[in-house]
């Protein structure tokens, strides 16, 4: 039942790692190590009646970036990634994926040391100069080869692993999932690479990259999801934890209440609705807070709107001109254009 | 003399144990591995033989190692009470379907994948983990977790966590979410929508 690949040329599950830690860029965020806030990573713990958990309070405002950054994607990022990925041999583009992810490893480095990991640190030091060197400046992943294998750190995972909570799971716009602990882990990760230094080309490059080393990841969730969002924000979340814990999976946590058990759902319920009403009461002063993101909130849905009129008319610009495309094709050759078919 | 006694000592002690050895369950190890290779095995014939034929083929091998009319009930937590005997029935056969179909699609042909066992650890109430790795030449290891319980006398396997992210925690969410918002009708047609989708491509 796990859709555990498209095994032929790569595994979506890898992808899923990769689309998470860039999702989109800005990277970084972290989910926790903390079992205060285990029970938050899925709505399946928290058993909350519409699938949101208590991780996800902003979830209109989240789901309706999640839509924005959606369409931004099927009519900006993907078409340019499909073309970089149908033009570029494939030499080409494990070259420019070897070259950023060269560059990553510095902050890799910096986070191995933050986090007390400082075996790992000198090995990925050494991964660093091997590369750099061999490895002609990143272009080659020379290290991989001899058992330098890659780590993946960054700032958000180096918060977790101090004690700063996870806070809310957020869809920022363009940059996609993190969290508030991601926020000023993102910021961080941006200041420790180079790449943030050389002007606008070459970041240019290694989003586009990024994107299309991401394009197996998206099209899985696209397969194998019947709620995107919550999709992403599961696999996001899940997987942070993942890194957090460099993969230990602890046997005593009950990752699946498989034997739900109905009354202890049910008083569960009814206790978190009486803690919900006596904290309305208390409260009451924090609703200013609340509405003004409320207000933010219907802000972006309106933002969200305007975007998905525009995308409306993309939509049938698009049709009209593959129309007219196929008109003049067909004039041509009796054969229909293949790029539209 | 003394070699044929002994012979016919070992062969008395074979008798002897032997219906014990045929009475031994089959560890949770063994399901794991007899699921994983035949997995393989369809991988290595997928071309040949297409989505249907792996489709046939890990209709039995799915449903011999994993419980899921378990999985299909507990993923929609406690609503399940709340759907009709027809209802619950429905959706047993989609999530049966929508799991098979996914494996036939993910799992299309061979590159040189290989699994191998790491280790195994008890979990909470009476379940067991078995730690697998599968390596795919030119990738990045993924770590394959499954998690068991017995089903009568029989392991099964209930979940599977792949490099930290459990299916089953993605569907429950996903199912609840779906549930809440639109209802039984939508979940079943969103779930055909998906199996369609598999099948044709």
């Amino acid at each position: 039942m796990f859709h555990a690949g498209r095994l032929k040329c790569s595994n979506p599950v890898i992808h899923c790692t990769l689309l998470i830690s860039f999702t989109l860029l800005a990277g970084g965020c972290a989910s926790t190590s903390q079992p205060a806030d285990q029970n938050n990573s899925t709505a399946a713990k928290t058993g909350n009646k519409d699938g949101s958990s208590n991780v996800d309070p902003y979830e209109s405002f989240n789901r309706s970036m999640f839509r924005f950054n959606d369409h931004l994607d099927d009519y900006i990022a993907k078409p340019i990634s499909d073309a970089y990925l149908w033009v570029t041999p494939g030499f080409l583009k494990s070259g420019v994926t070897n070259f950023f992810s060269n560059l990553k490893d510095i902050n890799v480095v910096l986070n191995d040391h933050m986090q007390g990991k400082f075996g790992q640190g000198i090995e990925d030091t050494g991964r660093f100069l091997t590369n750099s060197t061999v490895g002609v400046l990143g272009l080659f992943d020379v290290a991989s080869e001899l058992g330098l294998n890659k780590h993946e750190e960054d700032f958000g995972q180096t918060l977790a692993v101090w004690g700063v909570p996870q806070g809310a799971y957020l869809v920022l716009p363009i940059l996609g999932p993190t969290t508030a602990r991601g926020v000023p882990g993102g910021v961080f990760d941006v200041a420790a690479n180079p790449t943030s230094y050389v002007g606008m080309p070459v970041n240019l490059v290694s989003m586009l990259n990024t994107r299309a080393n991401a394009e197996g990841a998206l099209k899985f969730i696209d397969e194998a999801s019947i709620d995107p969002y919550v999709f992403t924000r599961e696999a996001f979340l899940q997987n942070q934890k993942h890194l957090i814990n460099d993969g230990k999976v602890d046997a005593n946590v009950e990752v699946q209440p498989l034997e739900y058990d109905i009354d202890s759902e049910v008083d569960e319920m009814a206790a978190t609705r009486k803690a919900q009403s006596a904290a309305g009461e208390k409260n009451s002063s924090a609703n200013n807070t609340d509405r003004s993101l409320d207000n933010a909130v219907i802000a972006l849905n309106n933002a969200s709107q305007s975007m998905e009129e525009a995308v409306t008319k993309l939509d049938k610009l698009n049709k009209k001109h593959s129309r007219r495309h196929f008109k003049v094709k067909n004039r041509g050759n009796a054969t229909a254009p293949k790029a539209y078919q | 003399m003394l070699n044929k006694m002994l012979f016919s000592f070992v062969l008395l002690l074979c008798f002897t144990f032997s219906p014990l050895t045929f009475a031994d369950e089959i560890s949770a190890r063994q399901v794991v591995e007899d699921f994983q290779n035949e997995l393989l095995a369809i991988m290595k014939e997928g071309k040949a033989l297409g989505f249907k034929g792996r489709y046939d083929k890990l209709d039995v091998a799915v449903k011999k190692s994993h419980d899921l009319p378990k999985i299909a009930r507990s993923v929609v937590g406690k609503q399940w009470e709340e759907l009709s005997a027809e209802q619950q029935a429905k959706l047993e056969q989609v999530f049966s379907q929508l799991s098979v179909s996914a494996y036939a699609h993910n799992f299309k042909d061979y590159s040189g994948e290989i699994f191998t066992f790491i280790s195994e650890e008890e979990a909470s109430r009476g379940g067991q983990v078995i730690h697998t790795n599968l390596h795919i030449p030119g990738e990045r290891d993924v770590k394959f977790d499954y998690w068991m319980k017995k089903k009568a006398d029989d392991w099964r396997i209930n979940n599977i966590i792949a490099d930290g992210v459990s299916d089953f925690a993605l569907k429950r969410s996903e199912y609840a979410s779906v549930l809440s918002k639109e209802g039984f009708d939508a979940l079943i047609a969103k779930i055909t929508e998906k199996i369609d989708k598999y099948a044709a491509q």
